[in-house]
Formats: structure tokens, sequence, C-alpha cells
């Protein structure tokens, strides 16, 4: 993992810090849990506006879609504004959403209001959280994005009752009013969410002074101290040339959303593990009780599977994140998570196996525990890649990607029932694509750490030979050593050296 | 529950009244062990049914004695092939449903049933919530086709049918398709709510089915609504409040410091 330089701003790791995570523990918990939520008032809607149901459907994949492909706008405005006013922001359009949805006449306007007035608001609530807790933790970050993370299926199992229980008193109009109300709390979440850091502290004050030249030279700045020591400061030097030629709109979009990270090895390896694992990922939640009505169970032990599978995963994502925090498993993290992946994809290829009903429940206990040991890492995992500055560049970039492959995964898996007839392909096609997203992501970050520890040597000599060079300029020429090594090595060095000269001078 | 009875092309053994619908169910005794010896057979229009028990050849009972029986009644007009005893029936009106029972009487006795119904008539639910000037849309729905629906509306203890074309501009009966009708109320107020019923009007009878309408004008969800919002300001007020606080506390502290530090 990038070491941070002494400069940077040493994150809390504590204190303040656990309201935080409360705070991300309700706004990433709204942010996946809502969209799955709403799915109990489908039936009334359908009928109230004489629909097929594949297009009340499309409410859902809208939001869905929103949530995920609004990352990028997310992270820019996180870039430039902080978590907080945007976390508050998308609480407020979120409850605007849901309450201008009460009074809709047209399933087109549900389209708008809750497909994406509601799904921007929550993207605006996804990103910022999970951004903020690389801000606070540095330490203790596994665990905070375990805790975070848990949001999602403790408000899955708030939600489906309270939304039922709406329902059944309110029909789906009022229902959506209240749910208006309850989505306002995401503001309340963002309220925790205090700016901290010297970066965006010292930044502030110099935005308003000083004008843009100094906030890039700040972004800049610590850019270099918080961060992967490869790619970011020779970037940013070229950046600073090349103003002088004039800003251009790819510039101004690379100053908000760091596009650079497409040169990121770890980042590229993480986007195409990801973005594979997620065609298998949520299909079988999906088609886990149809399945299990199909094989002969009844709807009510069908649905307490998906209990199962939800109380197993709350336990799993703070627990995992527990173990990923500890001191066998941290360095070494990417394993983990790819080892994860492997083992949520076995459970899948077994599954056909399971006949029975005690079968389907072992499944179920199983994938709940693989569904929030892969959701406990997935940001840590980036986080741990990509360090905490660029983490908000990075996961608007990654989610966009990731917005694919989530919506094709479902209806993939429901082409593949219905040409077979039978589930088992599904669960095949699942359990084959995560497998091969573990393997290729655990050989992957072998050769990542394999790299990284190889540039860490040689910035270690670097470092090493640049000491030696001061004491050999001050303490004159008792040195004895291979002079023409520590002259080879210090070509580089010197070229470095002179850049900065140049740009200390414009 | 209904299984899957076998629509076939076969002739019947006997003379029929009609070359109309015929449907045809076995049940194997003494059948796996836990498995119900029962069958739920749904009738829509009139139709000729054979039912027929089948005695399994791996059975302890051997040449029992067969009785059918509808109720208590025996039926007289059975057939018997070499192990399985049926008889056919003429279901043309509400009367001939029921259930069906042989009798196998041997050293033991089993006996299996068969239940002649009308089909089911299922809804969304026993309520439904509509508010002020909105639109309610009741749904009834029936697996076979009925010849008509109906929908009726209880006022006090009389049932008033409700005639869409008379009043066309408040209610509409949709029929979606054969097995789906729709009843949508429009400009609802509060004397539309109550107890309403769809009827499937069947060749062999009648199916009912009833479901409440509530009405409730738009201060019912708005409580809830204004308390969440309530708490949600009171929430803020408070963070807000204690950030505050706590950037004074600091600031006091801090200058505490700096003066401790200037007495040195």
């Amino acid at each position: 993992p990038p070491a941070s330089a002494g400069r940077a701003p040493v994150p809390p790791d504590g204190g303040w810090g656990w309201m935080v995570v409360f705070g991300a523990f309700v706004s990433i918990g709204f942010a996946y849990a809502f969209p799955k939520g709403l799915a109990i008032f489908f039936k009334e809607i359908q009928d109230f506006f004489g629909t097929s149901y594949s297009e009340v459907a499309w409410i859902s994949s809208i939001m869905l879609a929103t949530t995920y492909g609004a990352g990028p706008i997310s992270s820019i405005l996180v870039n430039r504004y902080g978590s907080r006013p945007v976390v508050m922001f998308g609480g407020l359009l979120c409850g605007v959403g849901m309450i201008s949805a009460a009074f809709c006449t047209s399933i087109l306007q549900l389209y708008i209001c809750v497909g994406f007035i509601t799904g921007f608001g929550l993207a605006l609530n996804l990103q910022p959280s999970v951004i903020i807790i690389g801000k606070y933790f540095l330490k203790r970050r596994p665990i905070a994005n375990g805790l975070a993370m848990a949001g999602s299926p403790v408000m899955l199992c708030t939600l489906a009752p309270l939304n039922q229980f709406l329902f059944d008193n309110f029909g789906w109009r009022g229902s959506f009013l209240i749910l208006g109300a309850i989505l306002l709390n995401c503001c309340v979440a963002g309220a925790l969410f205090r700016p901290i850091g010297a970066a965006t502290a010292s930044v502030k004050p110099q935005v308003t002074e000083e004008g843009k030249d100094a906030l890039k030279e700040k972004i800049s700045e610590d850019a270099m101290e918080m961060n992967s020591p490869t790619n970011v400061p020779m970037e940013n030097k070229t950046e600073e040339e090349e103003e002088e030629e004039g800003k251009d709109c790819c510039e101004k979009v690379n100053q908000y959303l760091d596009l650079s990270l497409f040169k990121h090895r770890g980042f590229l390896i993480y986007l195409v593990g990801n973005v594979l694992m997620f065609l298998g990922f949520f299909a079988p939640i999906v088609f886990l009780a149809p399945y299990a009505k199909h094989t002969g169970i009844d709807e009510y032990s069908a649905a307490f599977l998906l209990s199962i599978l939800a109380i197993v995963d709350m336990v799993a994502r703070p627990a995992t994140g527990i173990i990923a925090n500890s001191k066998w498993v941290r360095p070494r993290i990417q394993y983990f998570f790819s080892f994860s992946i492997a083992f949520n994809g076995t459970c899948h290829l077994l599954c056909p196996l399971a006949s029975s009903y005690t079968g389907l429940v072992v499944y179920s206990s199983f994938y709940g525990l693989a569904f929030g040991m892969v959701c406990a890492m997935l940001f840590e995992t980036l986080m741990d890649l990509v360090g905490a500055a660029r983490f908000t560049s990075a996961v608007g970039l990654v989610t966009i990607a990731e917005c694919c492959t989530i919506l094709l995964g479902p209806p993939i898996g429901g082409k593949l029932i219905d040409t077979f007839g039978d589930y088992k392909y599904m669960f095949i096609k699942c359990g084959a694509v995560m497998v091969l997203a573990g393997t290729f992501l655990f050989i992957m970050n072998y050769y990542n750490y394999r790299m990284l520890a190889k540039e860490e040597k040689e910035r270690k000599t670097k470092e090493e030979d640049l000491k030696s060079v001061r004491t050999e300029n001050e303490g004159r020429n008792n040195w004895n050593k291979d002079t023409t090594q520590v002259g080879s090595e210090l070509e580089p060095l010197r070229e470095e050296q002179g850049v900065k000269k140049e740009m200390n001078g414009t | 529950g209904t299984d899957a009875t076998t629509q076939g092309l076969k002739q019947p053994s006997k003379e029929s009244l009609s070359n109309g619908p015929f449907v045809q169910s076995e049940i194997l005794l003494p059948g796996a062990s836990g498995a119900p010896l029962e069958r739920t057979i749904t009738l829509a229009n009139a139709t000729t049914v054979e039912l027929s028990c089948k005695l399994d050849t791996n059975s302890p009972l051997k040449n029992p004695q067969v009785t059918w029986k509808k109720g208590n009644e025996t039926i007289s007009h059975t057939s018997k092939t070499e192990n399985s005893w049926s008889i056919q029936l003429e279901i043309v009106d509400s009367s001939k449903l029921g259930s069906y029972s042989c009798i196998l009487k041997g050293e033991e006795e089993i006996s299996a049933t068969f239940h002649l119904q009308v089909p089911d008539v299922e809804g969304r639910g026993r309520h439904v919530i509509t508010y002020e000037r909105d639109t309610a849309v009741m749904l009834c729905k029936s697996d076979s086709a009925p010849m008509a629906w109906t929908w009726y509306m209880i006022s006090g203890s009389k049932q008033i049918a409700i005639n869409a074309s008379s009043k066309g501009d408040k209610y509409l009966i949709v029929r979606q398709s054969a097995g789906v009708t729709q009843l949508r109320i429009l400009k609802l107020t509060k004397e539309d709510a109550g107890v309403y019923f769809c009827q499937a009007t069947f060749e062999l009878g009648k199916v009912k089915l009833e479901v409440e309408l509530k009405v409730l004008s738009i201060m019912a969800p708005l409580k809830p609504f204004l308390a969440v919002v309530a708490e949600v300001l009171i929430l803020l007020t408070t963070i807000v409040l204690y950030e505050v606080y706590s950037k004074r506390k600091e600031k006091r502290t801090g200058e505490k410091a700096f003066d401790q530090i200037e007495q040195l």
C-alpha cells in the first residue's frame, strides 16, 4: 500500500470519525437498500397506471443506472466542494424526488421523479460517504469501511417491513410522501461529515483569496504528499508546465476528475476485475426467491432465505472489516479480496447441488457471508490501491464502469433461465464469472505487489543516495565508495532537481 | 392443491351427452407415503369428467371391493379395468360439483377423494387504499375465463350492482383480458369508501371476492410526514449547534494554551 509521507495530515482514526461512520452507515444504507425496497409498491403501481410489469421494473433500473452512472459527477462535486455539502444536497434531492413522486399522474413522471431525481440524489449520497471514510481513517480504515457498508443490509431489513407497513396503511402515494421525508435523514447523515484534513482546511480560504492558481498548486502538493509515489509527481509537473500554453477543457476536467488514474496500474487491475465480477454479483440475489419457489418451496420460506442472507451479511461486513484490519491481512488485503470473490463464485457453482430446503438455507448463509465479505472490502481495496487523495476520482470512474455490467447481470441471467428453462445455468455462469474475476485479481495483484515492492526499493535507494550526496557535499571528499554507481543513480535525480528549478522559476 | 389434469382426446368408454370438453384424472393408491390421496379439479364449463382410482400392483390389497361415493350417496355406474376403477360424470350444473371418493375395501380400507370445484378468483389484496379526488383501481382475476364479471358495492345490507355505462364518468369497468377485470372509480369521495366485490359467473356457478376500499384525505399521511421532517430539522440543528460549541471550545483552549506560552 502506498505510504503517506511525513507532511500529510494524520487521519484521526477515531473520535468524531465514529460519528462519520454512523452517518456513512445511514447514507450508504439508503443508497443501496432503497431501490430494492421499492419493489413492494410495483404491483400496485402497475395496476394503477395500467402498464406491464417490465415497464414498472424500469423504475428500478433507471434508479440503479443513475445512482451508478452519476458517480463521476459526484466525484467532481466532492473534489470541488467536499463531502458534506454534496451529501446534504443529495439528501434534499432524494426527498424532493420522492415527494413529487407521490403526486405523479403517469408512469413517465415516475421514471423522472423516482428514477432520475431520487437516483441522482442517492448517487450524491453514496460516493461522498465512502470518500470521507478515507479521510477520517487510515489505521482502522478496514473496520470503518466494514461498519459503514453494513448499513446496506441493516437498512434493507428495516425498509422492507417498513415499506409493507406504509403500503398497507397509506397506499403507494402516501408511502412515497412519507419515504420522501425519511430520505431527508440523509441530510442529517451529511451534516455529520465535518470537513477534515489540512488539505481541505488550507485550500478553502486560499481559493477565495488567491484564486485558482494557488488552488492548483495546493492540490498538486497534497497529491504528492498523501500518495503513491510513482505517477503523481511527474504528472503534476507536466501539468504546471502546460499551464503556460493555456488550459483547455480536458485540463479543467482533469483537475476535478483525475483521469490520469487510467495510467495507474493498481486502478486498472481493480477496474477490470470488478467490472468482470459485477456480471455475476447481483443476479443470484434477484433469482434466489424465484428459484426457491421453482423447486417447490412456498413463498414465505423463500422470502426467509433472503432474510437469512441479509442477517449473515449484516454480521459478515463488520467482521470482515476487523479481520481485514489485522496485521496479518492488512498488508495483503488484495489477496483477501480476491479470495472472497472466488469463494462467492464457488458458492454459486455449488448451488445447483442443493436440492432440498436445508441445502438452500446453507447456500443462503454462505452466500450472505461471501456477499458481505466482498462488499465490506469493495471500497477499502480501491482506497488501498490508489490512496485517499485520488480515491475521490477513482470511485467515480469505477462506478460508471460498473454501471453497465451491474445492469446487464440480472437480464443476462434471466435470459439464460428463459432459454434453458433451468436455473442452474444462471448459477454456473455467475459462479464461473466470479471465480474468473477472483483468480484474475489474485494473479494481477501478486504482480502488482511485486512491482510496488520493487519501486519502493528503488525509491529507498534513491533517498539514501540523496542523503549520501548531501553528506558528500558537506563533508568534502572522504568518500571511497563506488563513485560510478552513485553517479549513475544521481543522473535522474539531477534531472528531477533541474525540472523543479524550472517550476519554481515560473 | 390443484393438479395437472389431462385433457385428452380419449374417447369415453360410455356414451357422453356432449362432444364438449373432457377431463380425466387418476389417483394411484396407496400412493407415496405422505402423499395426500386428494385432488382438486377446477371446472369452468360443463364438462365430462372421468375419475379413476388405480391400485398399485405392489400393494398388499388384492381384489378389493370398490365403492364410489359423493357424500353419503353411492354412485352406481362404475366401470372397471384390470386394476383401476372409474366413474364418468356429466358436470352440467353446480349441483354436480363436490367431493367424490373411491373407497377400496379389503383387509384394509383406503380411499381417495376428488374435489370438483369452480375456479378460484384472486385479487391483489384485502384492502385498497386511495385518496380523495384520486382514482381507485380494484382487480379480480381468475385462471379460467368466466362468462361474465360483475361488480357490486355493499351499502348497508344491500348489494348494488355497479353500472358503468350509466355512470361513465365515475365508474369504469375494464376487462383487461378474459380472466382479468378491473374496476376503476374516478374522482373519489369519502362516500365511495366501503366493501366492494367482484363476481365471476361461470357455467357451473358464481364466485365472488370482496375488496375493501378505504378513502383517505391528504391529512392522513401528512401527519407522519411532518413528524419525520420535524425530526430531521431537530437533528440538524443539534448537530450544527454542537459543532459551533465544540469549535468555540477549541478556540478557547487554543487561546489558553497561547496565553500560557506567553506567560512562560
